[in-house]
């Protein structure tokens, strides 16, 4: 047997390889991706106190700071006992539907679409957004675009893009101002513009990939989301939900501090990424998935006019089913874009939005607060211990690509052993390897909360376990 | 219209640099100057420099030999990677090709292998004021 390593894993954040075993006739035996990365943030944040939190566990990574910010927050509001008033709880939620849609719009325009544009056989050097900046510049325009409209909300409300410093204990440091309001309103309707252009440019297109639809990630599993008291999508504020492949709802009203009733965490050997499962089916039966599609696949609907319009034809995918198919996150993404811009122009059009009470002021009341949110990638958990002086004791946490870390398993064995040929190994094969990887838009520096060096490699070994071959791809 | 871009960690020793430059900067009033601070590089920086004519960025660059050196070259930016953050290069081709627009671009990168502390308080001072000196004291830095 020979083993393929892929490393580094491309156009994803953070630093992964991947493995292949081949058997003896050259055929893929199994296939893994390993993340390498370690920084141990659930210690570093021992000692300090709960009110650091928000602003400690942002640091986790210069990416998804809002996502780690909101969801600490909300542990700090459990362990202070307050319910954040109305107008900081909206603004929260503008801020992480902000969020979501800069990067999704990342993923799609500069990670992804190269792959839908030139196809995945295309030569390397034209796999990539410079390529794509010279023959489609308006689409390269358009995402810098929709990422600047959704960075500017979160500068505008939060402080600062990256790391912001308005999201706090309580509620938020800062009223929304009218004009604030207005600018963000005027910009919308580019934005949505933007939005629809994405999403028909992607269904348009989507009949070229039928194989990789098949294959890249195509398996039962189960999904796991937030969904508001009318089980429908929420980002923030909401109950958790598990459904299984045919539908079933299986967990339903779940308050997240119930978390650890219903999710385990595995740890293996070869990877810094936890496994977290679903405990009453057991590791590793119990693998789910979140994100995007996950969070489409587990709503009763959207929850606005125009989500809910494409919501309808994503559900006909699967006859009302779960979609199983991985591919199709990159279009539970756009949907979810075109839904953020709809739920930000409501919230924000809302009078409660800009009242002037932000904040709730309490003293440390209880000694264990969890908070969850709906980062970019999924579902993301917070789980402080704290002193009767507020002093964090432990720390737990459960990052939205982690939570993926099964599926993305199984699906790049699943394309390996759809794509690989171990005696004729193509770049187009590899890259379809990494492709199933990016359609769960991992952030390994969150996952693992990691330092160093963005980009991944292929390993090949042998039955032996030796490598064979390794496929530098930075 | 002049853009002065300095980007880095400010919680990571040195590799705040391209920062502390622009707040010391930012208390000069300089004339016709955009000043803009980051922790990293994205791709919408380029909304924000579409009406600069130059384009000046300033951080701290790994380098385990000539610590505290001033490095000014673009040529030495080859880096057109692209993840959830770019490189100055990134910026630069991204400007010229989607925007037309072809700003005078220069970099004064601080060599430095510290991002845990700063190492060297007085060189690591001195090349700021070294570097602010050398903006402020030009209305232009091609002039």
């Amino acid at each position: 047997m020979k083993k393929i390593i892929i490393d580094p894993v491309t156009r994803i954040e953070g630093h992964a390889k991947i493995t292949i075993d081949l058997n003896d006739q050259g055929k893929v035996d199994d296939a893994r991706i390993h993340v390498t990365q370690y920084r141990g943030f659930e210690k570093i944040c021992e000692g300090r106190p709960y009110s650091e939190m928000p602003a400690l566990t942002a640091r986790i990574c210069g990416i998804c700071p809002v996502s780690h910010a909101i969801s600490s927050v909300d542990a700090c509001d459990n362990i202070l006992a307050v319910r954040p008033p109305k107008a900081a709880r909206s603004i929260r939620r503008v801020i992480n539907l902000a969020q979501i849609i800069q990067s999704h719009a990342l993923n799609f325009y500069h990670l992804s679409s190269p792959d839908f544009i030139y196809g995945f056989d295309a030569k390397p050097e034209d796999r990539n957004i410079f390529k794509l900046m010279q023959t489609h510049p308006d689409m390269a325009k358009d995402g810098i675009k929709l990422r600047a409209f959704g960075q500017k909300i979160i500068e505008r409300l939060g402080g600062k893009r990256i790391h912001p410093t308005k999201i706090i204990p309580g509620g938020v440091s800062q009223k929304l101002e009218p004009e604030v309001r207005d600018q963000i309103l005027k910009e919308i309707p580019e934005a949505m513009d933007i939005a629809k252009r994405a999403l028909k440019y992607y269904t348009d297109n989507l009949h070229k990939f039928k194989r990789e639809i098949d294959s890249f990630g195509n398996f039962p599993s189960l999904f796991m989301g937030l969904v508001d008291k009318k089980g429908n999508l929420t980002h923030y504020d909401g109950q958790l939900r598990i459904v299984d492949a045919e539908g079933n709802i299986l967990e339903d009203a779940i308050e997240p501090r119930f978390y650890k009733d219903y999710i385990g965490e595995a740890v293996e050997d070869d990877s810094y990424l936890k496994s977290p499962y679903y405990k009453p089916l057991g590791y590793p039966n119990g693998m789910y998935r979140v994100g995007p599609l996950a969070r489409l696949n587990i709503i009763n609907a959207c929850g606005t006019p125009e989500a809910d319009a494409e919501f309808e034809r994503f559900k006909n995918i699967n006859n009302g089913k779960p979609v199983l198919n991985s591919f199709y996150y990159h279009y539970a993404r756009l949907i979810e874009i075109i839904y953020g811009i709809e739920r930000i122009e409501k919230i924000l059009k809302n009078p409660k939005t800009s009242e002037d009470t932000v904040r709730s002021y309490a003293e440390v009341n209880r000694n264990r607060g969890v908070g969850c949110s709906e980062a970019p990638r999924g579902t993301l958990f917070h789980d402080y211990g704290v002193n009767d002086d507020g002093i964090i004791t432990d720390v737990n946490l459960i990052i939205a690509t982690g939570n993926n870390n099964m599926a993305m398993n199984a699906g790049v064995k699943q394309v390996a052993q759809e794509f690989i040929d171990g005696n004729n190994i193509t770049d187009g094969a590899l890259n379809r390897v990494e492709a199933v990887i990016r359609c769960f838009d991992p952030c390994l520096s969150c996952s693992t909360h990691s330092q160093g060096l963005y980009s991944s490699t292929i390993e090949i070994r042998d039955h032996n376990k030796e490598i064979i071959k390794i496929i530098s791809r930075a | 219209m002049r853009a002065i871009v300095g980007f880095g960690n400010e919680l990571r020793g040195e590799d705040a640099f391209g920062v502390d430059v622009v707040n010391l900067l930012q208390k000069l009033s300089l004339k016709d100057t955009k000043l803009i601070t980051l922790f990293q590089l994205t791709p919408e920086l380029c909304m924000d420099l579409l009406d600069a004519d130059e384009v000046v960025f300033i951080d701290a660059a790994f380098c385990e030999d000539n610590q505290y050196a001033l490095a000014c070259s673009i040529q030495n930016q080859t880096s057109l990677t692209l993840s959830h953050h770019i490189s100055i290069n990134t910026i630069k081709e991204m400007l010229n090709i989607l925007y037309n627009h072809y700003p005078k671009i220069e970099v004064f990168s601080m060599l430095t292998c510290s991002f845990d502390e700063i190492k060297n308080r007085d060189l690591y001072e001195c090349r700021l004021n070294e570097i602010v000196k050398f903006i402020s004291t030009k209305n232009s830095i091609y002039k």
